[in-house]
């Protein structure tokens, strides 16, 4: 059995514990980013919940994982700090989940939609961008990253495990 | 396979239930009211003396009392506030219920209890953009006790999780509470009405329990609160505190806009400021943090 580094909701944990697994719970309009840094077996992520800071008037610094603009920067610095990092974060993997879909025909609640146009925005100004993704539909992901393997798995009650 | 229940069959698991403390229903009465203030919450908890001394326990747990021993209700109930008090009183008076694991619906522990708190939370902050007046306290109590039926209707719903997810997603239903009430005849909602009525609960919470996923169902004069609500159901399960398999299976109604006045800026903030509040009660109320 691995270690789960339990991750909440605006939270972040970095490890390349090979005992060790990241683990996120019940993703519904939240997004989970994922680093993997493959020179270094390194794996990452951050709970995501919504994609811009200046709701939180200054006090983002407190939770930057919260929020698309402060925690995709605050998720490399860590992952740097235990050695994985390059130039232009060349060869740093991302793969995203989560990011439920509400049908508001008034686009105010969708929040999922928008959190995943910021996370891709972001991650395209910062030189990366996702090489695989399980985003929208209508159901709250659990998320798990095996840190010796870097393999992803997403459960979802009434449904059976998958992969990414 | 899933089997039709009979009313009876309900009623029947609802009076198994404990009743809520004469207290309980009296704070639930007291917080519908515009103009009450603290000194009438402790008035109402100073005469339930299990009630005083869970309320001075909790309190006085470090996260909350700061090193310094409280022993006075006056002084625990000021310091942390109506909001606090009421989370502490409901998740103590009707533990069974709230802290009910929810297996029909393939739930992780304690996800009720994070559901309803964080559903109390976001409708007393949603509540200031109602179109017309709506009390914030009614609203947070509301949120509180909106889905108190999962706690009876998911021991009918044991082994059906596979099922229902397959016919929502599918299409078979409009939404998770639709298909509860077409496979066994009643849903969550419903159900939670019944215990309502049963544990006398003053309206609006009753209407709000039983509409609160098809507000237009509900009385005219109800639709602001029950707008609120139902919003804030919403914004609870998109924020990490679903009950498992129904989790994001509801639809919004939009016509909330006609009721409610909101921004996506409002609802971010929102967003924000909820999971703040939510933090700190959970932090305060001990063994109550993220599913393992």
């Amino acid at each position: 059995m691995s270690n789960h580094n339990i991750v909440g909701v605006g939270g972040l944990a970095v490890s390349k514990n090979p005992a060790e697994s990241i683990k996120t719970f019940a993703l519904g309009s939240c997004v989970a980013v994922i680093m993997l840094h493959p020179p270094t077996r390194s794996v990452g992520m951050v709970h995501v919940a919504l994609p811009d800071s200046a709701v939180a008037r200054g006090s983002a610094n407190d939770r930057p994982g919260y929020f698309a603009d402060t925690g995709i920067p605050v998720l490399l610095k860590e992952m740097a700090k235990i050695g994985a990092n390059s130039p232009g974060n060349k060869g740093m993997v991302v793969k995203l989940a989560g990011g439920a879909k509400v049908l508001d025909p008034n686009n105010i609640f969708n929040v999922g939609k928008r959190n995943i146009l910021a996370i891709k925005k972001i991650l395209w100004s910062l030189g990366m961008g996702a090489v695989a993704e399980d985003l929208g539909a209508n159901f709250s992901r659990t998320v798990s990253v095996e840190v010796k393997t870097g393999r992803i798995t997403i459960s979802s009650p009434g449904k059976k495990d998958w992969q990414i | 396979m899933t089997t039709q229940i009979t009313h009876d069959e309900i009623l029947a698991a609802i009076k198994k239930v404990p009743l809520i403390p004469t207290s309980g229903t009296q704070l639930l009465q007291l917080a519908n009211q515009k103009d009450h203030n603290l000194t009438d919450i402790i008035n109402i908890i100073k005469c339930d003396a299990a009630l005083t001394g869970y309320i001075l326990k909790t309190v006085n747990s470090a996260a909350m009392s700061r090193g310094k021993e409280i022993t006075s209700l006056d002084r625990a109930v000021s310091l942390v506030g109506e909001d606090m008090i009421l989370s502490i009183v409901f998740s103590e008076a009707a533990a069974q219920l709230f802290h009910a694991d929810l297996d029909g619906y393939a739930a992780n522990q304690g996800d009720l209890w994070r559901h309803n708190l964080r559903s109390a939370i976001a409708a007393k902050k949603i509540a200031p953009y109602a179109k017309l007046e709506v009390n914030p306290d009614t609203a947070f109590t509301c949120g509180l006790m909106h889905d108190l039926g999962k706690a009876i209707i998911s021991h009918y719903l044991e082994g059906t999780t596979e099922e229902m997810v397959a016919a929502v997603d599918h299409g078979d239903f409009k939404d998770y509470s639709v298909a509860e009430h077409e496979k066994i005849g009643f849903n969550h909602s419903e159900i939670g009405f019944e215990l309502a009525k049963h544990w006398g609960l003053p309206e609006p919470l009753p209407s709000v329990i039983r509409y609160h996923h098809h507000p237009q169902e509900g009385n005219i004069e109800l639709q602001p609160l029950l707008f609120v609500v139902h919003l804030a159901d919403i914004v609870s399960m998109m924020t990490g505190s679903g009950t498992g398999a129904d989790s994001m299976r509801h639809s919004i109604d939009p016509a909330y806009s006609d009721y409610i006045d909101l921004s996506r800026d409002d609802i971010a903030r929102i967003i924000f400021e909820v999971e703040i509040e939510f933090n700190t009660i959970m932090s305060s109320l001990s063994g109550e943090g993220e599913p393992k």
